[in-house]
């Protein structure tokens, strides 16, 4: 396991995770071949944020990215973030395999199974991780809750793309100042909103109160 | 903290967030707390914690290394967050219970799981922490997320899931803790007893619920200290994981 936040690498990974699977749900050809790869454990170690993680094909089939798998791996990689980003956007990920600075444990053939989906794909990254919450009650007030929710949604994009900073910064504080930044926003965002949201549902009971007695 | 701040057997008395009630009366405020909050719950998660308790679960999740076929049981598992995930990494042959001494969580829970279609894997039982009522050595898993410091006897609690734990079966505690850096606490006290109790009564009517929940994370042992009564209560190789900066842990245990 890696020494970062496991909540906020959770983050990162929850968001990539859905961005992955919606893609796979929406290219037949690729379902089909990951269907094959359900139950196989990859692991990769991205050497340059000291970075470890898991991908797990599971029934659906969908990926599920993980942080921390004590369970065997088909194959374990290592590498820089740059062997990774060449891996990925290959034509040859074989040729990658042998050529760049990635090492390899295990067998390479569910990994280039993997990378050949994933590199046919088109992925979504924004999305999923704006997605609205599901359905509270189909009337107004909820709208002004969902706009609450919205905001959840708002600071977990931000978090992920804080990420990289926060990956690079590790070290240096515990908990890093972005987080703590972030976290002091996020107190001052959900206690103006909170505010708004009281002033404006008093003002929709009150509409609400002015109409019955016009009727 | 020491345990006996929270708990004192000798006037009989026990920690109510930052009031001392009696012991057999805590049991029923934290009912209460829970009867008043059950269908308001998974929202005020989600607002009171920005979304980032499902990161949380979500890690403790991983920790648990849970299998297709294994048995798990998620104790004070409230709305059954934990338990769908689980009811789908055990698999047609595994089982999860999801089990919480309070019924209109139960309630709220069983709903879900049968909404999202993870009810045939999972009983739905109502169950005190202190006195589970399972066979020994039956689980491969216990999680208990945000359950711990509502139990009035901790020690005992922990006792009991040691006992139904299968030999080599793991414990999972994940709960509020203690940051690790008094800026982040600072904020977070803030956070929690100015902007959780407005929240509270806002979108649940109920500030003095929510006050609980903030005042009973306070009350709760830190970091070390629940690790020591973990192997007070017989774990072994036990260990945690900070998470958001100690705001909250997981703890982890095994039965021998
Ligand atoms: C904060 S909720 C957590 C629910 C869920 N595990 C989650 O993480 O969302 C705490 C739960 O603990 C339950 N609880 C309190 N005392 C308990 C006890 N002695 N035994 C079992 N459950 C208990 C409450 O009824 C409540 O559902």
């Amino acid at each position: 396991m890696t020494k970062h936040d496991p909540a906020l690498i959770g983050a990162a990974l929850a968001g990539a995770e859905r961005a992955l699977n919606q893609a796979i749900r929406l290219a037949p050809t690729s379902h089909r071949e990951l269907e094959g790869l359900v139950g196989t454990r990859l692991g990769m170690e991205i050497s340059s944020f000291d970075l470890t993680l898991f991908v797990e094909i599971v029934t659906g089939p969908e990926v599920r990215l993980m942080n921390h798998c004590e369970a065997p791996t088909a194959a374990f990689v290592r590498g820089s973030i740059e062997d990774f980003a060449s891996l990925a956007t290959s034509d040859d990920p074989a040729a990658v395999l042998i050529n760049s600075g990635i090492e390899l444990e295990g067998s390479s053939a569910s990994l280039i199974t993997l990378q050949q989906v994933i590199s046919r794909i088109e992925i979504d990254w924004e999305a999923p991780l704006v997605d609205a919450l599901g359905d509270v009650v189909g009337h107004q007030i909820a709208e002004t809750i969902r706009g609450i929710f919205r905001w959840g949604e708002g600071a977990r994009i931000s978090l992920t793309r804080q990420l990289s900073e926060y990956l690079l910064e590790e070290g240096k504080l515990t908990p890093p100042q972005t987080e703590l930044d972030h976290f002091f926003d996020a107190v001052q965002s959900v206690s103006m909103r909170v505010e708004r949201a009281q002033h404006k549902v008093a003002k929709l009971l009150a509409k609400a109160a002015d109409r019955r007695t016009g009727q | 903290m020491k345990e006996d701040i929270a708990d004192n057997a000798d006037d009989g008395t026990t920690d109510f967030g930052f009031t001392r009630v009696n012991r057999e009366a805590k049991a029923h405020l934290v009912r209460d707390v829970f009867d008043s909050v059950a269908s308001r719950y998974d929202l005020m998660n989600d607002l009171m914690s920005g979304g980032v308790h499902r990161f949380w679960k979500r890690f403790t999740i991983e920790l648990s290394g849970v299998r297709p076929g294994q048995t798990v049981l998620d104790i004070a598992g409230g709305t059954g967050d934990l338990a769908a995930k689980f009811s789908r990494l055990v698999g047609s042959e595994g089982r999860v219970i999801l089990a919480d001494i309070n019924a209109a969580m139960l309630e709220v829970g069983r709903d879900r799981l049968i909404d999202t279609g993870a009810a045939g894997n999972v009983d739905v039982v109502q169950a005190d922490a202190q006195a589970l009522p399972f066979e020994d050595n039956s689980i491969d898993c216990i999680t208990i997320a945000f359950g711990l410091r509502n139990v009035t006897d901790k020690d005992m609690a922990l006792r009991s899931m040691l006992r139904v734990l299968r030999p080599g079966g793991r414990l999972l505690v994940l709960e509020f803790s203690k940051p690790v850096s008094p800026l982040l606490g600072k904020i977070y006290d803030q956070y929690s007893f100015q902007i959780l109790p407005a929240m509270g009564r806002w979108i649940a009517q109920d500030a003095d619920s929510y006050r609980y929940l903030a005042e009973s994370i306070r009350q709760h042992p830190d970091q070390e200290t629940l690790l020591g009564m973990m192997a007070n209560a017989g774990f072994v190789d036990s260990q945690y994981h900070n998470m958001t900066g100690g705001i909250v842990a997981v703890h982890q245990g095994f039965k021998a």
